[in-house]
């Protein structure tokens, strides 16, 4: 768990009371020159425990303000992943951009490696495994005040295993489409058992009206590597931006692939439990 | 013989220190063996003679304690000048003492100060006297009348530079955010210093950080100086008597940070009769009382305020606004008595706190205690002594309430400190300042306590110990017809003790090696020279080129998750892991006084380099982490720049003119490709109008504008997609866009109603400009593909008034 998350929380929090307090306070979209970088590789894998096949997208950034969620694919890049019991699968290109493997199977405890070779450069990463932590409960409640307003909170229990040093990453997904692609626009829900070593753990998703009777609620538990948590907590910092106020200044998140590549490579394990909301 | 001589001979590789004097200059012989100064060898001779035992002309010692009339409230900074000699004079120290030696004979004394009558007493000298000055206060519109030398030129004449000593008048009428009166931000409008940003009393002096200040209150350190996240500054500008700031050419009496020094200093209190005075304002109330314990010997004075915002909060129909807290309150409490003509003693104290919390969710609060006990003696009239016992304590604590879990950090530092200066008046144009400094560190990195049911371990990050040990010497004198030369040498020493686990780290942070320290065992040992010079080459009256250098180095870091102060900002010691910070300047200026002293205004270069600037390693969570020295980084940092000064002290009109033009910058390995980049403090362009205009004794007005260039930040310049959906910027170089340029102009109108009673009006911000607090990026809520820049505001235009009053 990040306690300055919570910090950040509770000084936006003051700021917004001393907004209130001083009758002040306004929001105003701007126009802000920026530069155009030079286009810059970005590779994102995923290695799970979960059947495959195992996805790594390569790409090229864009330009910020250019309106588009496509970008420039890198094909035809040499992809390899290998696992440190003697598995090696070549990538197969299924569309541009986008390389699905064919033999590898992911099993907790092992350790993947990744090497690209894509445009005359080779970028290499590797990422471990850890073992599968289960969700023990799923429930909803019903909050009729508080808050936030009224809706359903979303509980979920899991055991930190005895020994420190487990990350985790939940995601909560609704059968119902809405606007934001979490139950309650949580981006990145992330734990370290920094202050919670081998304890029951219990968060707390606040959907609020996104939830209603009928829904299916979709929660994945990934047990993740601390290479991976690193680097969804320093993606989470730059996302979370409408914070910049008081956060220090920006920086790319701390990606493990080496020679300079964008994203991440990532093995762990996934433990999905649903439940419909009554 | 009243003289002094301290000298050091080079022989056998080791200092001789040779010192003929009193029981006091003994202890000063002893402090300085202590430190095994061989590196004193550096300069060539440290000596200070008396003129007595050297010309035929026999001479005397004027000496006294300079108050105000009405108040006997001792005037710190008044002139005492022999006129008959030209420019030979002194100025009163922090307690109001000065002691002047002259040729025997008859003399025309003047004593002045700002905002006095000033005195004039001829005396015929024959033997050491004492001559104690009560100046009566002048109103101020009388001034402009009186044409003799009412206005001092000290400016000018002094060895000082990149200092400046703010009027309590300028204080009281220059407003800050919603009618009140502040230090803080109003240091800010000085050239050389820059605010950290809109609402905040954070600054930076000559392109150092927030932490590179070091602010004293009667002596006491003061580790966070905001209340309300810094929108107001903990010093309650009723309880405050003299502040000074000095960015550069520091005195050697003066050490442990980096970049400035600000000394405020606490009124004493009414020694004739009680007196009282208060303030109504929109966001809090102010009290101050004080009086005689002992008319003439001994007083006290106490200042208390306290916001009400949160009273607002409970009327509101909200079950959880209503429970909310919002406020914080302040108290100056300072007694002082005389025991006799060479002993007097001073307690005094500052306690405060904010509160800040909301119903199952968050609740802060922090706050900073400081205790300070002197006494002041004199072993002749001649010799000043201050010894000081200094306590101060700073804590922050905060309950977090997620999910089903509550638990309460806490965090702090901790210093007990011993401190003792001397002050020896040779003779005219010569001084020696020498003391010594010892402070003892406690340092409470962080502590959780979940309370129970949760699924939180409690946690604490053990407490580190340091000790902080300086000694100094500094002489001002005149080395030739016209030139003043202040030197000094400050020798500085931190140590951290144990009990303690001390670990090493690789490049990633791992831990290497761990070793464990019992209590008292020393960890680490740094030391550094300090020398400190600086040089006033007078050309007339009225002008003067001024040069100085100073060493500064700095043991304590604070650790900020943020670029404002923030109530959780962690001091963390130097340790095996984390390096001091030393700064390197130069500054030359050029003075000048016009119209018989009536405008001051100085130009000043400096260029200033500063070694092991810390910055964090990305994503570095410094919260309670017990290996938080791994996530740092150290490099290099400069600054340099230009500022000039008009200003204008006495009559109706007053105010300055302030400009600095500067650029600072930063350089680390890991940081941008190594590539240096603009400090988030680096300004191109700061200026600030101050004006005080008493137009009649009814009203008073005053305006403020300021302008800067905006903080350099770091902004996108590509992004790209990922887990297909989200877009995530692409920063390719730190700092490399600028936010936009920030103008404000502030009124103000003061209506005084009686002779015990005034209103204040003010307009903060009084053309609305939208000044931009941040700037971040979102996709557009209307077509999702779109993103677009949002530029957030807290203050636009916000009139306030406050009703003050006397008894």
């Amino acid at each position: 768990m990040k306690l300055s998350c919570w910090m950040d929380d509770g000084i936006v929090g003051m700021m917004l009371l001393l907004s209130a307090a001083t009758m002040a306070g306004c929001q105003q979209v701007v126009s802000i020159d920026l530069n155009k970088a030079n286009p810059h590789i970005v590779i994102e894998g995923n290695v799970t425990d979960q059947q495959g096949p195992y996805v790594v997208k390569i790409s090229k950034t864009g330009n910020y303000f250019e309106p588009t969620l496509s970008f420039p694919a890198v094909t035809g890049a040499a992809v390899v992943v290998t696992d440190d019991a003697g598995q090696a699968d070549t990538l197969r290109e299924t569309e541009a951009g986008t390389y699905e493997s064919t033999t590898l199977r992911g099993i907790a405890g092992r350790t993947y490696a990744l090497t690209v070779v894509a445009e005359g450069e080779t970028y290499q990463a590797s990422s471990s495994m850890p073992a599968k932590v289960f969700i023990d409960t799923l429930y909803s409640v019903y909050r009729p005040s508080g808050r936030g307003g009224s809706g359903y909170d979303i509980y979920i229990t899991f055991r930190d295993p005895p020994e420190p040093g487990n990350y985790y990453r939940l995601n909560a997904t609704s059968s119902r489409p809405i606007p934001s692609d979490s139950i309650d626009g949580e981006r990145y829900r992330l734990y370290t058992d920094k202050l919670t070593n081998g304890n029951e753990m219990q968060e707390r998703i606040r959907a609020g009206d996104n939830v209603l009777v009928g829904d299916t609620i979709t929660v994945d538990l990934l047990a993740i590597d601390q290479a991976s948590y690193d680097y969804f907590n320093t993606l989470r910092d730059i996302l979370q931006s409408d914070q910049a106020a008081t956060s220090l200044a920006p920086a790319n998140p701390n990606s493990n692939i080496s020679n300079g590549s964008l994203g991440y490579f990532a093995a762990y394990t996934v433990d999905t439990r649903k439940i419909v909301i009554r | 013989m009243k003289g002094l001589v301290i000298m050091f001979h080079s022989e056998s590789s080791s200092i001789r220190g040779a010192i003929l004097a009193r029981a006091p200059a003994s202890a000063a012989r002893l402090l300085l063996k202590s430190m095994r100064l061989r590196s004193l060898l550096l300069l060539p001779l440290f000596a200070v003679s008396c003129p007595r035992d050297s010309t035929a002309q026999p001479s005397h010692i004027i000496s006294g304690t300079v108050r105000d009339a009405e108040t006997g409230e001792v005037l710190i900074g008044a002139a005492v000048i022999a006129r008959d000699l030209g420019s030979v004079g002194i100025a009163t120290n922090a307690y109001g003492f000065y002691s002047l030696t002259v040729p025997d004979g008859s003399h025309v004394i003047a004593i002045q100060s700002v905002g006095y009558r000033t005195q004039t007493d001829t005396l015929l000298l024959d033997k050491d006297i004492t001559l104690n000055i009560n100046l009566t206060p002048q109103p101020i519109r009388e001034s402009d009348v009186v044409v003799t030398k009412e206005r001092s030129n000290t400016n000018v004449t002094s060895t000082e530079m990149s200092a400046n000593r703010l009027e309590v008048h300028e204080i009281q009428e220059i407003p800050v955010l919603l009618g009140e009166k502040d230090i803080l931000k109003t240091i800010q409008l000085l050239p050389g210093i820059e605010g950290a940003g809109e609402g905040s009393t954070g600054f930076y002096a000559r392109g150092g950080g927030i932490d590179q200040n070091l602010i004293l209150l009667d002596e006491a350190t003061v580790y966070n100086s905001s209340h309300l996240l810094g929108f107001l500054s903990v010093f309650n500008s009723d309880a405050i008597k003299d502040v000074k700031v000095m960015t550069g050419g520091i005195p050697a009496e003066y050490g442990g940070r980096l970049s400035s020094v600000l000394d405020i200093r606490t009124n004493d209190g009414n020694m004739k009769q009680f007196d009282g005075s208060g303030g109504i304002g929109l966001l809090d109330s102010r009290l101050t009382f004080g009086g005689p314990i002992v008319r003439d010997e001994g007083s006290f004075n106490v200042s208390a305020r306290r916001t009400y915002a949160d009273l607002f909060l409970k009327l509101s129909r909200d079950t959880a606004l209503n429970r909310a807290s919002l406020y914080f309150y302040d108290l100056n409490a300072k007694a002082n008595y005389t025991l006799d003509d060479r002993d007097r003693v001073y307690a005094s104290g500052y306690f405060g706190r904010d509160n800040f919390g909301y119903p199952d969710l968050f609740g802060f609060n922090w706050g900073n205690a400081t205790a300070t006990l002197r006494w002041n003696h004199l072993f002749s009239d001649n010799l000043f002594s201050n010894t000081s016992l200094i306590f101060s304590n700073y804590s922050y604590g905060n309950d977090v309430s997620s999910g089903t879990s509550e638990f309460t950090i806490t965090s702090g530092i901790r210093d007990e400190s011993f401190k003792t200066d001397f002050e020896y008046f040779a003779g005219p144009k010569n001084n020696l300042k020498f003391g010594l400094n010892v402070i003892y560190h406690t340092f409470l990195p962080g502590t959780v306590t979940a309370t129970s049911g949760t699924a939180f371990n409690g946690i604490s990050i053990p407490n580190r110990y340091g000790g902080e040990y300086a000694a100094y010497i500094a002489h001002e004198t005149e080395v030739a017809s016209g030139v003043m030369l202040n030197y000094g040498l400050r020798y500085s020493v931190f140590q951290l003790y144990g009990p303690g686990d001390v670990k090493t780290y690789d490049a990633d942070g791992n831990v290497l090696t761990t070793a464990s320290y019992g209590p008292g065992e020393i960890i680490k040992t740094y030391s550094g020279l300090e020398p400190r010079v600086s040089a006033n080459f007078t050309l007339d009256d009225a002008s003067a080129l001024k040069a100085s250098y100073s060493r500064t180095s700095q043991y304590l870091h604070l650790l900020s998750n943020s670029v404002t102060s923030n109530p959780s900002d962690l001091w963390v010691p130097s340790s095996n892991n984390v390096k001091p910070q030393y700064a390197d300047q130069v500054a030359a200026g050029y003075f000048r006084n016009f119209g018989d002293d009536e405008y001051e205004s100085s130009l000043e270069l400096y260029y200033k380099n500063m070694q092991n600037v810390i910055d964090y390693k990305n994503g570095a969570d410094l919260q309670l982490n017990p290996d938080v020295e791994a996530l740092l980084s150290y490099g290099r940092g400069w600054s340099y720049g230009a500022e000039f000064l008009l200003r204008k002290r006495s009559g109706p009109l007053s105010g300055w003119v302030g400009y600095t033009l500067s650029r600072t910058d930063e350089q680390f390995a890991d940081i941008n490709n190594g590539n240096p980049f603009p400090a988030r403090q680096d300004r191109t362009h700061d200026i600030s109008i101050v004006s005080i205009w008493q137009y009649d004794p009814v009203w008073t007005f005053s305006a403020t504008w300021v302008y800067n260039t905006g903080n350099a930040v770091t902004f996108p310049s590509g992004n790209y997609l990922l887990e297909n959906v989200r877009l995530v910027p692409y920063y390719t170089e730190r700092n490399g866009y600028r936010m936009p340029a920030y103008h404000r102009l502030d009124l103000s109108a003061t209506w005084t109603l009686g002779p015990h009673s005034n209103l204040n009006f003010s307009v903060y911000n009084a053309y609305n400009r939208l000044n931009a607090y941040s700037i971040y990026f979102r996709r557009d809520p209307d077509d999702p593909n779109k993103t677009q820049a949002v530029q957030t505001t807290f203050f636009p235009i916000i009139p306030s008034v406050t009703y003050n009053f006397t008894f």
